[in-house]
This record gives structure tokens, sequence and C-alpha cells, in this order.
């Protein structure tokens, strides 16, 4: 069958190491960037800008949560200060591109670099502290960052903390809809996410896990660990930056509110939903995450009125709450029920297909 | 110089409101090993219990403090029977995710149930200051301190005399020896979040008197954090001193740093003071080294 | 297992009911949108300002709608998260709405563009940008109510004319350390400097509810003759506290819109709030006769009236929608059917003399204005109830337009 590995033999060094081998999972690529280039099609035709908007946020925040898990997932440190770094990245960009009018893709990946230079600095106490001291040490790093760009005016543009930036353009052609947005944003998110993939393939990626999982034998076996950890930040970071920079194109305007301590909990939720140490477990909490509040928004309103004819006015404090109370309930519900996250649920999918119709 | 000393008690004073709620942090990670996200939730949900106890009419105050400590205690009891037993076991992330989860639903299930209208939590304290030689201290946050010693010498003693107390030490440091002994670690579990949610309650008296019963009251749970791994995530001792330094950091380095840097810098010196601190002693002043083996 | 069938089940079935509840606009209908914080940081607010909104806009269709033509307002929760703004503006975007409510200042900046290149009118009454007086400049957003940089130079001329400021007087200014309560600092340190003042501002931190060393500093070690506080959400109840507790007389206390709720002296304790002055840049209480028709309304369905009724911060709801009416009706009246943004725009535009009964002072909107004046009231705590201190007023207006020519040339350069 071709979703098994017998029968599939590989005959040069380059086949065998590709990222995807077997020949479904080639198949399923090819169809899955298809249908990624396709789908803003069928919105197009009825222009709706909305639900664009919608998948939009989820690929921010997408990159975002690969950046976190590499970091988090993949090197086992724990950190609360992903919004920072984004925000970080946000300013750059903001700055270069309002202050110097250096060209949008210039503003990312100059938002990328400084956000991993800021990153490494605040990755150094990893040195010393470990564990969930180290979780909060990091939260230094959002605090102090938040504090900066709201009392620096040369870096937070004065008084109101906030860059505005005009529509990025490229070859003349100006990204002012959500559509052309999207095939931007797409490009961004598919370097991430098969530069993620190939990271955690590589030597990198394995002296991580070895980080993560045995730090004291990997050191002995000769692992400098402190390279590798800030080499993880500094990655980490760089995705958020790019994320960051983004989320600024996008909305045209660098606001640090867009990036608080919320914001870190919130992919700090996502990756651990979406499954640490999967870089597809960061997609699928980043679209579980977002989704969320946003089906719940619309169900809960429409049930309320349809089943039982309650108008918005009367229990409007009560949905609003509601819906908190359900996005909490539902997160821990969904790990009770599944500890490690959306892409072990979806490893199980898969295997239930692989050794069907045998059941182990 | 006297203003130096008012921001100096006034702040040695609120140290020890923080190491109250921070007590309840540590006893949990102590036994469990688990981060509690939800703790300032569990203030803010015991703040507003009092401050709508309080506002019925007739209901004297003490009747209110029993009703609370044993209804927090209870809550105690039902989270760590339902939420957090059947993650015994799992990664420690997803606990923690779990108890991030637990603090939204607290919010959420405060703003139903209590509405989400800042309550006052009036307590018979006299607002006007007394003033000591060139001091002006406030009645209620002497109150609050006296309240913040009176339960963390209790909880020392609880843990140093009873036999339950030692036996939550002996869980707290190795799990299995205890269960060889024959002490239950599952009613040990369960007793560190009751305990915990007592010294909510006890916060969430104080906290909603000084700051109004609001959803706001859930964020003491951060400023929290540099306490406890400043004094060690699993000392309440630690807890109890942290709190002080800290309480004393903050109010002096706003008073006088403040003005020259615009403000803000409450926020992040006790953040800054606690890497530093790290830096020489990585598991807090008095936490307990763990020590890894290969 | 079974639980995890459940849970995907649930998933499914909201994603399922989520996108059937696309629901296009009835025709005949006029839909205005707006976003709503009942569960962020300005929840007290929120959950005042929204059902302000919501029930004077059933008034207005309990009294035959504008013109024959039904309001339908759609709120959005958004829990002041910018990223959850932009998705409730696309939203009520899509559902045809020809007015929108930004709420909250960080929302308002994020939104400027989107409004200026759908061509949406935005409004942001007592707070959003102070700039966008200058109609020119940002010709779709409206504050229509005194802005930050408004209320404070009214503040400052309460204290000139009424509160014997003079030269060497101590002013401090108490604000919350975000860009909305930073904003009226440089016009502050302005007038302070012009007059001779000695000012110092104070910065408290979010979320606002520790302020001890500040207020310290002020009553202790500045001793300041008069404050002047910026703050919302819960801090107001704080510093009220925080002040009485060192002995600071209330009634030299000024503070802005935001700081000047019935929920924030319920919270401090009435009778600790004795004396405190708020601004206002709406009618406060029951006495008005739109408050009366919305009561009238409640008891004909029956109802009990809710206590805010008549509060300042719902009163201010009332105000938001009252505003959005009138301009689809001017709107509808001079450029016709069918209601766009651009016509809404037109008509908040012509707004002239808009007082609503009292409620608000007489309001004109041009487009070099879309402040309308920047009127003001002080209204003074005594008893349990919020009382009339000032009559309408506003001050230091040449320098509130300097600067907001000022920061369009700015914005210009860039």
């Amino acid at each position: 069958m071709i979703n098994r590995e017998a029968g599939v033999f590989q005959t040069s060094y380059r086949s065998d190491m590709a990222l995807y081998t077997l020949p479904l999972a080639k198949i399923t690529v090819w169809v899955t960037l298809g249908f990624l280039l396709i789908l803003p099609l069928p919105l197009m035709l009825g222009n709706n800008q909305h639900a664009m908007s919608i998948v939009n946020t989820i690929a921010l925040a997408a990159i975002g949560a690969i950046g976190l898990n590499i970091l988090n997932g993949y090197t086992g440190q724990i950190s609360l200060g992903q919004g920072a770094f984004m925000a970080v990245g946000g300013y750059t960009a903001a700055i270069l591109s309002s202050r110097y009018g250096m060209p949008f893709w210039f503003g990312i990946l100059a938002g990328g670099s400084m956000a991993a230079l800021v990153g490494t600095l605040f990755g150094i106490p990893s040195l010393r502290i470990k564990g969930l001291y180290l979780a909060i040490a990091t939260l230094a790093a959002q605090l102090i960052i938040e504090w900066t760009i709201n009392h620096v005016s040369w870096i937070g543009g004065g008084a109101q903390s906030s860059i505005y930036v005009d529509t990025p353009t490229f070859l003349g052609l100006a990204f002012n809809n959500e559509f052309r947005r999207y095939y931007l944003i797409l490009t961004f998110f598919l370097l991430a996410y098969f530069a993620a993939q190939n990271l955690v393939r590589s030597r990198v990626g394995r002296a991580f896990i070895a980080v993560r999982d045995r730090d004291v034998a990997a050191e002995i076996i000769g692992v400098n660990i402190f390279k590798y950890k800030l080499i993880a930040f500094a990655v980490s970071s760089f995705y958020a930056g790019v994320a960051g920079a983004l989320w600024t194109y996008y909305l045209r305007i660098a606001n640090y509110e867009n990036f608080t301590l919320g914001t870190s909990i919130e992919y700090l939720t996502m990756i651990i939903i979406g499954g640490l140490g999967s870089v597809l477990g960061s997609v699928l909490g980043a679209i579980f995450i977002k989704l969320l509040p946003i089906a719940l928004d619309l169900s809960v309103i429409r049930i309320a009125k349809g089943v039982f004819g309650i108008p918005y006015e009367s229990v409007a404090n009560f949905l609003a709450n509601f819906q908190l109370f359900i996005f909490g309930a539902l997160i821990i519900l969904f790990l009770i029920a599944e500890p490690e996250g959306l892409a072990r649920l979806w490893e199980n999918i898969k295997r239930y297909f692989r050794l069907w119709p045998y059941a182990y | 110089m006297e203003f130096f000393i008012d921001l100096m008690t006034n702040g040695l004073l609120v140290g020890l409101m923080y190491a109250l709620v921070a007590v309840g942090f540590v006893l949990i990670y102590k036994a469990t090993s688990i981060i509690n996200f939800a703790q300032g939730d569990l203030v803010m949900f015991a703040g507003y219990g009092a401050a709508v106890m309080l506002g019925l009419r007739g209901l004297p105050l003490w009747l209110m403090v029993l009703i609370l400590c044993l209804g927090m205690v209870a809550l105690g009891f039902v989270l760590e029977r339902g939420i957090l037993r059947p993650m015994v076991g799992q990664p420690l992330v997803s606990v923690i995710m779990v108890t991030i989860g637990l603090s939204f639903v607290l919010q959420g299930l405060v703003a139903i149930v209590w509405g989400a209208g800042t309550r006052k939590l009036e307590l018979p304290v006299p607002l006007a200051p007394y003033v000591v030689g060139p001091v002006f201290i406030s009645p209620i946050n002497v109150v609050a301190a006296v309240i913040a010693l009176v339960f963390l010498i209790a909880f020392g003693l609880f843990f140093t005399r009873s036999r339950l107390g030692v036996a939550m030490r002996a869980v707290a440091d190795d799990q299995q020896a205890a269960m060889v002994v024959g002490i239950r670690v599952s009613r040990v579990f369960a007793l560190s979040w009751a305990i915990a949610g007592l010294a909510a309650a006890a916060g969430g008296i104080i906290w909603g008197n000084m700051l109004g019963a609001s959803s706001l009251l859930s964020l003491v749970g951060l400023k929290v954090f540099p306490v406890v791994i400043l004094g060690g995530l699993d000392s309440i001792g630690g807890a109890i001193v942290g709190g002080l330094i800290l309480g004393a950091v903050e109010s002096v380095a706003a008073g006088y740093l403040d003005p020259y840097v615009g403000g803000g810098t409450k926020d992040f010196i006790p953040y800054v003071l606690m890497i530093l601190v790290l830096f020489i002693r990585p598991y807090g002043i008095w936490g307990h080294e763990t020590i890894e083996r290969v | 297992m079974r639980l995890r069938r459940w849970m995907v089940g649930c998933l499914v079935l909201a994603c399922v009911i989520g996108v059937g509840s696309m629901v296009p606009a009835v025709a005949d209908e006029i839909v205005m949108g707006g976003q709503c914080d009942r569960t962020g940081p300005t929840k007290p607010v929120g959950i005042q300002i929204c059902p302000g909104v919501l029930d004077y806009v059933k008034l207005v269709n309990k009294q035959g709608g504008v013109k024959g033509h039904t309001l339908r307002y759609i709120e959005v929760e958004h829990g002041y998260k910018v990223d959850r703004g932009v998705e409730a503006y696309e939203r009520l975007k899509r559902d045809g709405a020809v007015a929108l409510l930004d709420y909250g200042t960080p929302i308002v900046y994020a939104l400027t563009p989107r409004h200026m290149e759908d061509k949406l009118p935005g409004l942001t009454p007592g707070f959003g940008r102070a700039d966008s007086t200058d109609g020119e400049r940002y010709p779709y957003i409206f504050p229509m109510a005194a802005s930050y940089w408004s209320q404070i130079g009214a503040a400052m001329q309460y204290l000139k004319d009424k509160g014997g400021a003079k030269k060497g007087t101590k002013i401090a200014y108490l604000f919350y350390d975000n860009p909305a309560g930073r904003e009226p600092l440089a016009i502050f340190n302005r007038i302070c400097e012009m007059e001779g003042y000695e000012c110092r501002d104070f910065a408290v931190p979010a979320p606002g509810v520790e302020m001890a060393s500040q207020v310290l500093d002020i009553t202790r070690r500045m001793r300041a003759d008069w404050v002047v506080g910026h703050l919302f959400g819960n801090a107001p109840s704080v510093s009220i506290k925080e002040l009485k507790k060192n002995g600071f007389p209330l009634d030299k206390v000024l503070s802005l819109v935001w700081g000047a709720g019935e929920e924030d002296m319920k919270t401090a304790g009435w009778d600790t709030a004795q004396g405190y002055l708020g601004m206002q840049f709406a009618g406060v209480g029951r006495d008005f006769p739109v408050i009366q028709d919305i009561i009238k309304m409640y008891q004909a369905e029956n109802q009990e009236v809710p206590e805010h009724v008549g509060w300042v911060y719902y009163n201010r709801g009332v105000l938001i929608a009252a505003l959005m009416v009138e301009g689809v009706r001017l709107a509808i009246e001079r450029e016709g059917l069918p209601v766009t943004g651009e016509k809404v725009k037109k008509g908040f535009e012509s707004i002239k003399d808009f007082t609503l009964g009292g409620f608000l002072p007489p309001l004109t909107v041009v487009p070099e204005d879309h402040e309308g004046g920047g009127w003001v009231r002080l209204y003074q705590t005594k008893g349990e109830k919020i009382v009339p201190f000032t009559d309408w007023f506003r001050g230091y207006r040449e320098i509130v337009l300097e600067e907001v020519k000022k920061a369009a040339k700015a914005e210009e350069k860039k």
C-alpha cells in the first residue's frame, strides 16, 4: 500500500535523506500545497475578506508558534517572552520602513535578525538557570522590552508607542487587500515550515533534542550545551521577529499592545495544545487557538438566539464571559483527553490507517 | 529621609501580603511539583466571594471568613480531584497548561456568576493613617501584614510540628519513600491544594480590600512569580523573605527611580533583581538544589 | 476515548454552526456595528457602555426607526485585543455596517488605515487619538467629544479660573502608563511652563492598581496642591483610596473622563470619595428626556430598570448610539438611500447644534473639526450621587488646536 514503508526502496543518498520518503507523504504534501495556493479563490469570488483575514491571522500565528516550539518543544527551554521578541521584530521593521523607507522584505529580515540578537541576549541566563526558573526569567524579557518600547520614544515612536507603515509593495504591486496579503504571508509561512522541518532533522536539531532530554549526558559526549541553547533562543526569536514584522505589515501599524504577556501565553497554549516537539503540531495548535474564540463567538450567539430565542442584549455579558469559560474548559478537557496535543492525535489517526485492518 | 522610611515601611508591609499569596504557590509546588498558574485566580475567586458575602445584609465578618475559608478548602479539594488527578504522570508542561486553562475558567466563571463589575470589600478598618514619628502608616496595611504573619507562622508550625505537615514534607522530598513508609500520597496532594485554597482565601480578603474585588486580582498571581523564584520554589521561608525583599525593592525603586525614567520601573525591577540573584543561586535563595544524574 | 470523540464532535458542530451563521443583512435595515470589551481590562466600563448603545438603538427602533428604517447594531466582543478588534472590523464590514464604534485607543490606531481605505466612519468619543480632531487629515475618524488633549486643556483652565492656581502652584499628573494615559502629557507640560506651575507627572504601571509609592511621593514629598488624574479601569478607585489613606483632600483631585464613574465611587466607597471632581462629556443621571424614554421602554416591557441606567458610562453609551443615529439620519436626509459609509461620513460632518435634550453640549461637527468643540463639564461626588459642579466649558483651545496642527504636519513629513 502506498502508505507503508515496505516496498519503498531509496536508491540514492539524496532520496534517502529527503524530508518525505513515502509516496503517500509526497502526494499529500503536493496536494496540500496546491490547496493552500488556490484557497483564496472561492473566497475572492464572494469578496469574503473576513474569512481571509481569519486565515491570515492563523498563518501569522503559526509562524510564531513554530518558532516557540523550536525553543520549548525541541530544546526544552520554557520561554514566556515570545510576545516581546515579536514586538522587537515588529518595531524594527516599522522603524526601518517608516523612517528610512526600506522595502518590506528588508524590514522583515532585519526585524527577525534584531529579534534574534535580543533573544540571544535574554537567553544568556540559560547558562545557569534551568527549567521553571528560566521560564520566569524570560518573563523578565517580556516586561523589560515592553517597558523599553513604552518609554524610549526613539524606539516606540512617541507618546502613542505605535508606528505606522505604508502598505507594502512588491514590484509595484501593493498588498492592499486580504487576498494579496495572504500570498505574502503564505510565502513566509512555507519558508518557515520547511526550514523548521529540516532544522530539527539536522545535527543542530538533534543537539536540541539532546539538550532537552538529558543535558548532562549530552555535555559528556561533547555537545556544547550553552552554544546550542543560545542557537535555539536565536532561531526561535528570529521566527518571532519575522512573525512580528509580518504582523506590522499586515496591520500597517506596530503597536506593543499586540505583543503583550497575554500573547506570549497564547503562543505557549498553542504549542502545548498542538504538541510540543512537532512542527506540524505548532500549526495545528495555532489553528485551534485562533479559530476557537471566533467559532465560540458565532456559535454561542447563534444558539442563544435560534434555540432559546434570547435577544443579544439581555445576555451579552453572560455570553462574552461564557466564551472565556468554555475556552478554558476546552483546553483543560483537551489536555486531559490527549496531553500530548493535536500532533499526537494526528499521529494516532495516521497509525490507525497504517495498521488497518490490524489494531496494532 | 522620611520619604525613604515611608517607602520602606509601605514596601515591607505590602511584601508580607505578597508572601501570603506566594505561600499558596509554594505549597502546591512543594508537594506536587506543579506550577499553579491559577493561584492568582483563586485569590480573585476568594476576593469576589468575600465581597459578595459581605454585601449580604447582616452577615457578620467572622462568619464570612469562616464560610470563605471552608469554601476555598472545598474548592481546593474539588480542583485537585477533578482536574489534577487525571493528569498525574503526564508531562509537566501539560499540567501547567491545565492550570492556565483553569485560570481562564475561573475568570469566566466569576464574571458569569457574580457579574463583571468591581466590588467593594469593606473591612472595619479606618482609612486615616497612623502617624508614628515621621512615618505615615496606614492601618489596613498593618492589619493585612498581621493577618499574613499569623497565617505564615501557622503554616510554619503546621509543617514542622504536626504529623500531617511532616507527612507533606516527606512526600515533597521523595514520593516513593513516603509511599513505602505508608503515607497516602493522594491525600497529601489533595491537602496541599486545600491549604493553598486557604491561603488564597486570606489573600483574597486582604487584596480584595486593597484593590477592590475585580478580575485584576488575578494579576497578583503574576506578581508573585518573582517572589517565589527569589525565595526558592519550594521553600516557605523563602517565600516570606522573598516577599519582603521584593516589596521593599519595588517600593523604593518606584519612589526614587520613576521620576528619572518616566515611570513603570515597578514592573521590571523585581525581575532584574531576580535574574541577578538567580545567577548566583540558580535555585533561589533557599531553593532545593536538584541533583541531576545521568 | 469517548471523551475525545465527544470533543471532536463538539468542535465540528461549533464550526458548522459558525460557518452557517454568516447571515446577510435584511434589505431595508440599516446596519451599524461596534466592538465591546466585556471581558478584558476595561470591562467595568464596557459592561455599561455597550448596554447603553443597545438600549438606545432599541428605543429608536421602537419609535419607528430612522426615517422608517429599522436599525441593527451588531456588537462584537474583542476583549480589548487588537487582533480580535481587526477581525471584528472585518466581520462588521462584511455584514454591511455603515458606521462603527471603535472601542479602545490601540484598536483605533490599528484600524485607522482600514477606515480610510474602506471609507467607513469610526466613532471614538472621549478616547481614541487626539489628532483625529483634524478631519481633513483623518476624514473617517470622528472623536465627536472632547479628546484627551481638550480634556487636559479644560482641566488646567478650571484650575486657573476656579482652582486658584497661580505661579508656583504644585500640580501632580497621575496617569495610567500607556499611550492613552500619556497623550495629554505634552500639553500638560506646556501649560505648566506657560503659567509657571510646578508640575510633576507620575506614571502608574499597568494594570494600574499599584500606586502606593506614587501617591506617597505626591502627598508627602512633593506635597502637591492639586492632582489631575487620568486613570481608568480599576485604577481610579484605588487612587481614591490611596489618596485618602495619605490624607489628601479629594476636592483637590480632578479626574479626566474615564476615572469618574459611579462604579469607581462605589468600589472606593461613597463616603471615602466625597468631594472628588470628575470630568464628563455627557450628562449624568436620569434627569434627561432620552433616559426617561429608555426607562419608560423598560417599564412598558414589564422589565426591571437596570441600576446602571443613568450612570456615567451608560449615558456615554447612549450618547454614542445617538450620534451614530443622528449621522445616519442626516445622511438619509441629505444624500438619500442606500446608506453607505461615505454618506454617513458626510452626515456626521453636518451635525449642527445637536444636544439631545440637554444631554450634551451643543455639538457642531465640521470637516476641519471632528471633535465638535471639546466641551466638558465637571461633576462632584456628593452623598451617594454625582452632581453637577460646573457648566459646560473648555479651555486652552488655541494650544490644543496648535498641537493638532503640529501633529498633522509631523505625519505629513513622514
